[in-house]
């Protein structure tokens, strides 16, 4: 059995659904990797869809996300899978 | 059961449209055995693929309706629901608003309503072919008005209203322009943004040739109604006891109808490939029809045969019943036609045929020269049964 540790990524918050799809979308058109995960709690939300990326890729998606005008209520950094 | 013959030439598409083209039946069962997850509802697998092939749909139909942001294409259960939320969203007690003489049901029964409420609600008679005056309306909101409503294309008469004139007149007014697009989406080609719309509604099942129980309503972002419902959307429940204010949520609490909305995404995409041979076929068809009711000494309500129509052709014939008429064509000829007062008795009473109905042939996907033949043949014989 392949033994896991936590380790770091950043997450960014969306208000709505449509803007965690719009950010998903333009983000893996911009070759960052995206996983939507379950927006943790230190977002202030526990519900909803948050979008992690790898930390050394957080800057430029955040710089792509509001070139887009796609509005980010948070982002935090956590550990995970 | 009597009603055990088979249909064979389907004319009742102004109603809903049937058969439905390739990929729509695909995408329903698309949604019920691939697609199951709640869309935004969940970050698993099958969830996200549902939630994105939603949102997939919403970009192609805001694109198909000239809608840039499409988070203002919001679905809904119905076109009726739709404007249900729109008219009751926007006014209250105390606010005017004016609609034309040819309004359907689904407007005219909520400014009843709301005309109880102490809406105060003007109606402007059409001309004589279902047409909105746009003097007459111009006129009307000399007076202030919170909301100009007109239907895009009649139900009854084919007319298409002179929809981007009247955004541009209410809006000079200071009004906002709410439209029943239930007639004019796929059959007319719409760009909410160049006719200046503040809301238009439209059944996702009649011209835009998806399934039942989906709707489109795009809103401006200066069209911002009182929700009708509320509840749930899958965000923002730990900060929010009350509904999002943003667009599509606001206005969509409950989970989603994915087979709807993959069934009319379907569609729309056929649309986009086929629109242009598909209206000039629906226009020859119409007019065919049109030109084979005179000739049979028909009367035809609404625009004359050489002005633009959506593929709806409505008629009375001196001293028949057209109930009893639609019933033989169906039960003798297998012809499915609609008689009575299609939900539109503002419309028939323009038209002098609030007692009597009409015949009305409503043509689309599927129909070609031998349906609407076939349909005529059928009239001329049941016609020459009676002398």
């Amino acid at each position: 059995m392949t033994s896991r540790q936590l380790r770091p990524f950043v997450v960014f918050g969306f208000s709505t659904t449509h803007d965690a799809l719009d950010a998903e979308s333009l983000l893996e058109d911009m070759g960052i990797d995206v996983v939507p995960i379950p927006a943790p709690a230190e977002l202030g939300k526990l519900c909803g869809i948050g979008l992690r990326v790898e930390p050394d890729q957080a800057d430029r998606a955040g710089i792509y996300l509001q070139r887009a005008e796609i509005v980010v209520v948070g982002r935090v950094n956590i550990e995970d899978f | 059961m009597s009603d055990s013959h088979q249909t064979i030439t389907y004319l009742d598409h102004g109603a809903t449209s049937w058969p439905k083209p390739p990929g729509v039946q695909e995408a329903l069962a698309l949604a019920v055995s691939e697609l199951g997850g709640s869309p935004g509802r969940g970050h698993y697998g099958l969830a996200m693929r549902t939630t994105r092939a939603v949102h997939s749909v919403r970009r192609g139909v805001a694109r198909f309706l000239g809608v840039a942001a499409d988070r203002q294409v919001l679905f809904q259960p119905g076109c009726t629901q739709a404007l249900n939320l729109v008219l009751f969203g926007l006014l209250e007690e105390g606010d005017r608003v004016v609609a034309t003489s040819v309004e359907h049901n689904a407007v005219a029964r909520p400014l009843n309503v709301l005309g109880a409420r102490g809406v105060e609600v003007d109606v402007l008679d059409t001309d004589s072919q279902g047409l909105l005056d746009i003097d007459d309306l111009e006129q009307a909101l000399k007076r202030p008005a919170k909301v100009v409503v007109c239907q895009h294309a009649g139900n009854l008469s084919g007319a298409i209203q002179p929809i981007k004139e009247a955004a541009r007149i209410a809006h000079d007014a200071g009004a906002l322009l709410v439209v029943d697009g239930a007639q004019a989406g796929g059959h007319l080609e719409v760009d909410c943004s160049e006719l200046g719309v503040d809301a238009w509604a439209c059944s996702g099942h009649k011209g835009l040739l998806g399934p039942t129980g989906i709707a489109v309503l795009y809103l401006s972002k200066g069209c911002q109604p009182r929700e009708l419902v509320v509840g749930g959307t899958g965000s923002a429940s730990s900060e929010l006891p009350t509904q999002p204010t943003e667009l599509p949520e606001r206005y969509e609490a409950g989970t989603p109808n994915t087979p709807g909305i993959l069934g009319l995404g379907a569609a729309v995409d056929w649309l986009v490939e086929n629109a242009v041979n598909h209206r000039e076929r629906e226009r020859l068809l119409t007019r065919r029809l049109h030109e084979g009711l005179l000739e049979l000494g028909f009367r035809v309500i609404g625009p004359p045969v050489d002005a633009p129509r959506v593929p709806i052709v409505a008629a009375t014939y001196a001293g028949l019943d057209a109930g009893r008429m639609a019933a033989a064509l169906d039960r003798e000829f297998g012809v499915a036609v609609r008689s009575g007062l299609h939900c539109a008795p503002w419309a028939h009473r323009t038209f002098g045929t609030l007692e009597t109905g009409a015949l009305r042939f409503g043509l689309g996907y599927g129909n070609d020269a031998d349906d609407v033949d076939c349909a005529l043949a059928a009239c001329a014989s049941l016609l020459g049964d009676l002398t």
